[in-house]
Order: structure tokens, then sequence, then C-alpha cells
């Protein structure tokens, strides 16, 4: 596991050493990125670059920042959440390893999603210092992301792969949330909406974490896209839109996130401080998992 | 010039000697770092006989500037005469308008110890930015305006075999078009780079 760990370290930090003597911007890739600029037979990324970003970036966070609240609301005071005692028999689940992980990423990513979001919609906050503020801030957090996604993608991976017998018609279902009634809802230790999020903030949290060290270190080149016949203008386009459109994504999954283990499922977050979840509640929201733990007669 | 002129950029590669003096003399004039060059002079088809040209390129003050639109602080302006400002008060250092802009135009200096783009830099065809005019600040952080004092700026003031102009686009054109006749060269309607920054006139 380490030495796996420390490999896919060293790919990445191999991202942080392509740089050379002539700039890949302003040297003599200059002309020939003026000359392509939306002529024919080029990308026609700073076309799209301008055109998504002046009139879609803001309209798609600003309508996930209402929606998805607003159907909170709506969940939480139609339905309401669903409570299990924390005071009776609990299950211990997440080792102290993974709790750790998962608390790097979760410090992270408080302090990544609000900057994020303050930067885009940085014209509101008048930007200057404060904005500027955040975007080092958002720099900042982010090595706490980039340890903890690995060793978070290695420790859960299998446990998170889906199985069609229960996710399925836990999707039919849609987790049972839309009743309050305690029937046992088919799951394994994760159902299929823990699943989703988990394969979004990994897998598209690698690709925020090398779109986000293109969009840093700016002025680089890199073989394997030269030899795709791309220019570092375009990779740079090509990032900034990625980095954007799929953090407008997460921004998406984190507020379900946060809604579903506070308030959906109440206290439900607790498990990721002690390690251990209610007995019922493992009953009830992961039936497959009970019934794997008593098969191992573990309960 | 009309009080409703714009100011347009025009270099002549027919002129233009790769002699860098306007690069030169615009980092001299506002104390640039020694790693900004707001202008920059580049050659085409080197060492291919009689299709090398050399152009003094930076911003162009485009109509609807790409630069403006993606700015996510809004931090661009643009003047009734053309001229497009920042404010660098405002900027965060996110090079968008780097990657919205057809000319490469917008740089970045270092900044602090994370090594991280500062606040950015472009030409302001010599006319300082949203200060006091002729304040010091405005002389710190943009350079020279020279626009105020009625001076063209030093680029084009300097430019010894005139390939470099700057003005009204109307009196330009004219200018172009008037060249173009009396050498007889040239089947282009209009200057390099002109209809992707300032729209298909002419
Ligand atoms: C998931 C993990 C993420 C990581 C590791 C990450 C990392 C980074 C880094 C290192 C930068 C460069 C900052 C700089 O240039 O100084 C950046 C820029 C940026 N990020 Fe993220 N980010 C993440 C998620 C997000 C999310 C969710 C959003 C939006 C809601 C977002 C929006 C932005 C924006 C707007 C920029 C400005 C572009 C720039 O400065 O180059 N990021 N990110
Ligand atoms: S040349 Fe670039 S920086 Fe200058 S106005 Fe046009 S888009 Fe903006
Ligand atoms: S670098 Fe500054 S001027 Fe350029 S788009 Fe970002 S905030 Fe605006
Ligand atoms: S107009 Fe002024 S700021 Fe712009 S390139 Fe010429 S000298 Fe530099």
């Amino acid at each position: 596991m380490k030495k796996r760990y420390l490999a896919l370290m060293l790919l990445l930090s191999t991202f942080l050493f392509g740089a050379k003597a002539d700039s890949s911007i302003w040297g003599n890739n200059l002309l020939s990125n003026i000359l392509e600029y939306d002529k024919e037979g080029s990308l026609h990324m700073g076309h799209y670059f301008t055109v998504i970003q002046s009139t879609y970036i803001q309209p798609m966070l600003l309508f996930v920042l209402i929606v998805i609240p607003l159907a909170f609301a709506a969940h939480y005071f139609i339905v309401g959440p669903k409570v299990f005692s924390h005071s009776g028999k609990s299950i211990m689940v997440f080792s102290l390893f993974k709790r750790i992980n998962h608390a790097l990423a979760a410090i992270s990513f408080m302090v990544i999603i609000p900057t994020g979001i303050i930067m885009i919609f940085g014209d509101f906050f008048g930007g200057g210092a404060f904005v500027r503020f955040c975007k080092g801030a958002h720099a900042i957090a982010s090595p706490l992301f980039m340890i903890s996604v690995i060793p978070m993608l290695l420790t859960w991976m299998k446990r998170m792969i889906f199985s069609p017998k229960d996710d399925i018609r836990w999707l039919k279902i849609v987790g049972g949330y839309l009743s309050k009634e305690k029937k046992p809802i088919p799951a394994g230790m994760f159902n299929m909406g823990q699943k989703i999020y988990f394969w979004f903030v990994t897998l598209g949290g690698l690709v925020m974490i090398a779109t986000s060290v293109i969009l840093y270190l700016v002025d680089f080149e890199l073989g394997i896209f030269t030899s795709m016949g791309l220019s570092q203008i375009d990779v740079l386009r090509i990032s900034a839109l990625t980095h954007n459109i799929i953090g407008i994504f997460i921004v998406a999954m984190f507020m379900v996130h946060i809604y579903m283990s506070v308030f959906a499922i109440k206290d439900a977050y607790k498990s990721m401080i002690d390690g251990t979840i209610p007995e019922e509640e493992v009953k009830i929201l992961h039936s497959s998992y009970y019934k794997e733990l008593q098969e191992k007669g573990e309960v | 010039m009309g009080e409703f002129a714009r100011l347009n950029f025009y270099c002549d590669e027919h002129r233009c000697i790769n002699c860098d003096g306007c690069s030169v003399a615009c980092a001299e004039a506002h104390e640039l770092p020694e790693y900004i060059s707001r202008r920059k002079v580049i050659t085409m088809n080197e060492g291919i006989e009689n299709m090398e040209y050399s152009l003094s390129i930076a911003c162009m003050h485009c109509t609807d500037a790409p630069c403006q639109q993606v700015c996510p602080v809004d931090c661009f302006y643009i003047r009734a005469d053309g001229i497009v400002l920042h404010d660098k008060d405002k900027c965060i250092g996110c090079a968008y308008c780097l990657y919205a802009c057809p000319f490469g135009a917008p740089q970045f200096p270092l900044d602090g110890a994370f090594g991280t783009k500062g606040v950015m830099d472009k030409c302001t065809m010599c006319a300082g930015g949203p200060e006091e005019t002729n304040s010091h600040e405005e002389r710190e952080l943009y350079g020279q305006n020279r626009i105020s004092e009625g001076k063209v700026p030093v680029c084009a003031a300097m430019c010894s075999t005139k390939a470099l102009l700057v003005g009204d686009s109307a009196k330009i054109s004219d200018i172009y078009r008037e060249r173009i006749l009396s050498k007889g060269h040239g089947a282009k309607t209009q200057p390099y780079g002109w209809d992707v920054a300032y729209g298909k006139k002419l």
C-alpha cells in the first residue's frame, strides 16, 4: 500500500518539473497562438473559453446554490429527517486511519468550496484583497486534499464497487428517503448514493488536482500535451473550464453530502468522528452489510 | 482626433525592422519589472526569403474585449476612446483574461513566497489606470499616463521607421490604404490582427 502510494505521489510530482527556458505562452509560441485564435482548423478554445466563462459559469453555480437548498428545505419539511438513537448499541465501522483521511479531506473541502464559490462570484465580492486572500486559501488548502484523496480511494475502493442487486433497488426507491418509514434499505457498507458521491469526488478530485496544478503553474510545457498537438494556452483554457465545470458539480454533491449526514439522517456525521454507527441505523439503512456482519457473527 | 475617435494600433510588417526599440522604450518608460514586456516584436517565417517579416504586438485594445467579458471581478473598463484598462486593486490574478485574449497580452509578475501569479499587467496604451490621473499611485501601478498629457504612446513615438502607429482608427486606415497603394503590394484589406481585435470592419 505504502509503495503504491509513493509511486503515485512521485507521478504527480513530475508535473512540477516541466519548466523550460523559453516561455510557452509569451515566447515563440505567442505567434502561432495569435494566428490560430478562432481560425478555421483551430480548436476554437479561446472562443469557447470566452463564451462559456462569461455567460454560463456564474448562472450554473447560482442555479446550484439556489435549487439544492430549496430541495433540502422541501424534503426536510415534507418528509423530515430519519432519526436513529445514538445512545443505544453502536457498531464500529470506520478505523482511525480512515477517519483521519476523511477529516483531512473534510477540512480541505470546507476551505476549498467556499473560496471557490467566492472566486467565481468575485465581482459580487468586489474583487481585491478579500478575493485574493480566498484564492490563496483555496490553493493552500489543496495539498490537504491531495494527500488524503489517494489513501481514501485505496481504502474504500473495494466497498464502493457497484453491486447491481442492492444498488438498482436503492435507486428505484431513492434510498427510501421519500418516506419516514424504517424499512430495511438495500445497501452494503455504502449505499448507491454514497458510491456515486465517492467516485465523483475521488476521480473528479484527481481531475481537479491535475487542472489546478496546471492553472497554478501557468507557464510550463508537458510533452504529453505537445505530442497531442495542444498549445499550452489551449491546455490552460481547457483546464480552467474543466476546473470550473467539475467544480460546480462538486459543490452540488458536497451540499447533498452535508445535508444527508447532518440533517436527513440526523447526526450521521458523528460516525466520522468516533467511527461508530448506531446498530439500528446499520440494520435499516445498510441492511446487506448488517446481514454480512450477522453471518460473521460480529453483531 | 475627433471626440469619439477610437484609438487603434497598427504595425506595418513591411516597415518593422525588428529593432525591439518599442519594447525597450515601453519597459523603460513605465519602469516594468524585467520579466514583463507589454510589447513584443515577433518575426514570422524566419529565414524564408521574401517571406520574413516582423510585427510589434501588445494589447490591441479590442472592441468587445474578450478579457473584459471573462474577468470574474469585472475589473476592466473601456474608455470612450476605446482604450481597454483594468483596475489592479480589484484584480485577483486568475489569468482568465490571458486565456480569453487573442494576442496573449496579459502578463503576471510572480507574487509572494508561494510564487503564485500576482495581479495582471498589460499595455495601457500609455493611459495609466483608474487612480487619479498622473498621481504617484497611478504611475507606480500602471506607468506613465502620456495620453492625459496629449502625448503619443511612447512605443509608437520612438518607432524610427514609423511602422508602429497608434491613433484614430479612421486615420490609421487611411494611412494603411495609402501605404498599400503607393507600394502596390499586399492583397490584405486591413492591417494585421484587426479582424480579430476590432471585428471585420474596413
Ligand atoms: C476538489 C479539489 C480542488 C482543488 C484541489 C483545487 C485546487 C485549486 C488550485 C491549486 C487553484 C489554483 C490557485 C491559484 O492559481 O493560485 C485553483 C483555482 C481555482 N479553483 Fe479550485 N480546487 C478544487 C475545487 C474547486 C471547486 C469545487 C471550485 C468551485 C466551486 C473551484 C474553483 C476554482 C477557481 C474559480 C479557481 C481560480 C482559477 C485560478 O486561480 O487559476 N475549485 N483550485
Ligand atoms: S488584446 Fe487581449 S488584453 Fe487587450 S483588449 Fe484585446 S483581449 Fe483584452
Ligand atoms: S487576472 Fe485580473 S484582470 Fe485578468 S481576469 Fe483575472 S481578475 Fe480579471
Ligand atoms: S502604448 Fe505604452 S504601454 Fe502600450 S506598449 Fe506602447 S509604450 Fe507600452
